[in-house]
């Protein structure tokens, strides 16, 4: 009897083994939003190690980066606040701060992670976004003309100081990025094949979901479904910048927290900006980067912006609802039955 | 039930082997249970020619439609749910054969015609979301 009992239990947990999904699916909340990993194809302990990895990652940079919650970007704020200069002992952020300043740069400053004053202003450096007023003009004009830009920003012989005391970094549109390359990274030391990470939306696809690639729905902005699906390659990334998750409304009209550093208003000429980024070692990086730009460029200099920062694949939904897509991503989307073709126009 | 009061009986004369087969049936019936009842309904037909994808129809409606194979004409009904191949060109009729599938992930093929449909999707057709 006693062999049988092993036989059943051999068989029961052969029934298991069957019935267990090939994909391990892990979610946290960091960063003040959802993270959503898929590990495909792996044992279950492993998969279980390398995604508590990952969030062991993501809450280290959460606690190194917050632009609000004590961190070592909020002592570089202070300081910079106080006029002082400031040892900065960390190799990571001193280049997370040059690649933000290479990158205002390359966008023309729309994208500009040193306007945190202006986003505090919004009611945006809280989790909850409960501000009801819309703040005073003239405080607005004022920021603005004070003309915070990260280029204000000397790192020399680790030591930082900012000829700008208006300047305070907020990475908001940068850190979510950065997190999918960390994990890309851990990914391969644990040598996962097949992986998906969502981080608030910022998505990394790592290799494929076995035979197939991985597919993402892209988020109606004002729908509760997705307007499109789209396969995205192995190392591909995908970021967009909406006005649908973070937002005020006040007098019946929205606030996105997608501020624009030249006017100091939040940017209203668009609902969502979508970008595909190829595989490359910053790839999640410039997949939250990029979409900024886009979302925040007047109408006519959107395409010039996707062209100027070389994004081959784009997709924007202006105010009115019209769709404008780069050739190359209208060629592989596979947009759903309710949106209207003739609302669409190729670039 | 006699048949397993029988056994219950005549316990001592099943041998390990008689334990072993009725050990394998049962699991291999809870497998099969699992399995199929786990299988999600799908939401799109795709329909492929020589596996280029020729198009893709909701499966949530009833229409028949008519596709140009390498031998001729196949008739494909879409029936809310569930789709089936209703004629074809092809000498052994196979596809036909089949009958109606409605699960995701259910295929049918017919290679003489060199056309194929696939059911995909359960309801969500997608991994995950971008937003």
């Amino acid at each position: 009897m006693r062999l049988n009992s092993l036989l059943i239990y051999f068989l029961i947990s052969f029934l298991f083994g069957c019935s267990d999904n090939k994909i391990h699916h892990d979610k946290d909340f960091i960063f003040g939003t959802l993270i959503d990993i898929k590990i495909y194809g792996e044992s279950k302990i492993h998969a279980e190690k390398v995604s508590n990895e990952i969030f062991n990652e993501f809450h280290r940079l959460h606690k190194l980066l917050h632009p609000w919650e004590q961190s070592l970007i909020t002592d570089i704020n202070n300081a910079i606040a106080k006029n002082k200069s400031i040892p900065i002992d960390n190799d990571e952020v001193i280049s997370i701060l040059i690649h933000a300043q290479y990158l205002e740069t390359q966008t023309q400053t729309l994208f500009n992670p040193s306007i945190g004053k202006l986003i505090k202003l919004w009611g945006f450096h809280s989790n909850d976004h409960k501000q009801e007023t819309i703040p005073i003009q003239k405080v607005i004009q004022k920021l603005v003309s004070s003309n915070p830009s990260m280029q204000s920003i000397q790192i020399k012989k680790g030591v930082l100081k900012s000829n700008n005391k208006d300047v305070q970094i907020d990475l908001g549109g940068y850190a979510k990025g950065y997190a999918l390359d960390q994990a890309k990274k851990i990914l391969a030391n644990n040598n996962i094949e097949n992986a998906l990470i969502n981080i608030g939306g910022n998505i990394l696809a790592f290799g494929k979901h076995g035979e197939r690639d991985w597919v993402v729905g892209i988020q109606n902005p004002r729908k509760p479904n997705v307007l499109a699906t789209i396969t995205l390659k192995p190392g591909w990334a995908i970021g967009t910048s909406g006005d649908y998750q973070r937002y005020i409304i006040v007098n019946n009209q929205r606030y996105s927290h997608l501020i624009s550093p030249k006017t100091g208003y939040p940017s209203n000429n668009t609902q969502s900006a979508t970008v595909l980024i190829p595989p490359s070692k910053g790839s999640g990086v410039l997949s939250d980067v990029f979409s900024k730009p886009l979302f925040i460029a007047s109408k006519e200099n959107k395409i010039k912006m996707a062209n100027l920062l070389n994004i081959k694949q784009f997709l924007i939904i202006m105010d009115n609802g019209s769709i404008l897509i780069s050739e190359s991503l209208n060629k592989k989307i596979n947009w759903e039955d309710d949106i209207d073709k003739k609302n669409i126009t190729i670039f | 039930m006699i048949l397993i009061k029988k056994i219950l009986q005549s316990s001592k004369s099943v041998k390990f082997g008689d334990w072993f087969v009725i050990t394998l049936f049962c699991a291999l019936i809870i497998i099969s249970a699992k399995f199929l009842w786990s299988l999600p309904q799908g939401e799109y037909l795709e329909i492929y020619k020589n596996n280029k994808i020729l198009a893709t129809y909701s499966l949530n409606q009833e229409i028949t439609k008519e596709i140009n194979g390498t031998k001729g004409k196949t008739k494909i009904i879409i029936n809310n749910g569930k789709v089936r191949f209703s004629s074809s060109p092809c000498p052994k009729k196979y596809c036909i054969h089949q009958g109606w599938i409605n699960k995701a992930n259910q295929t049918i093929v017919c290679i003489p015609n060199q056309i194929s449909i696939s059911i995909v999707g359960a309801k969500r057709g997608y991994d995950t979301i971008n937003y």
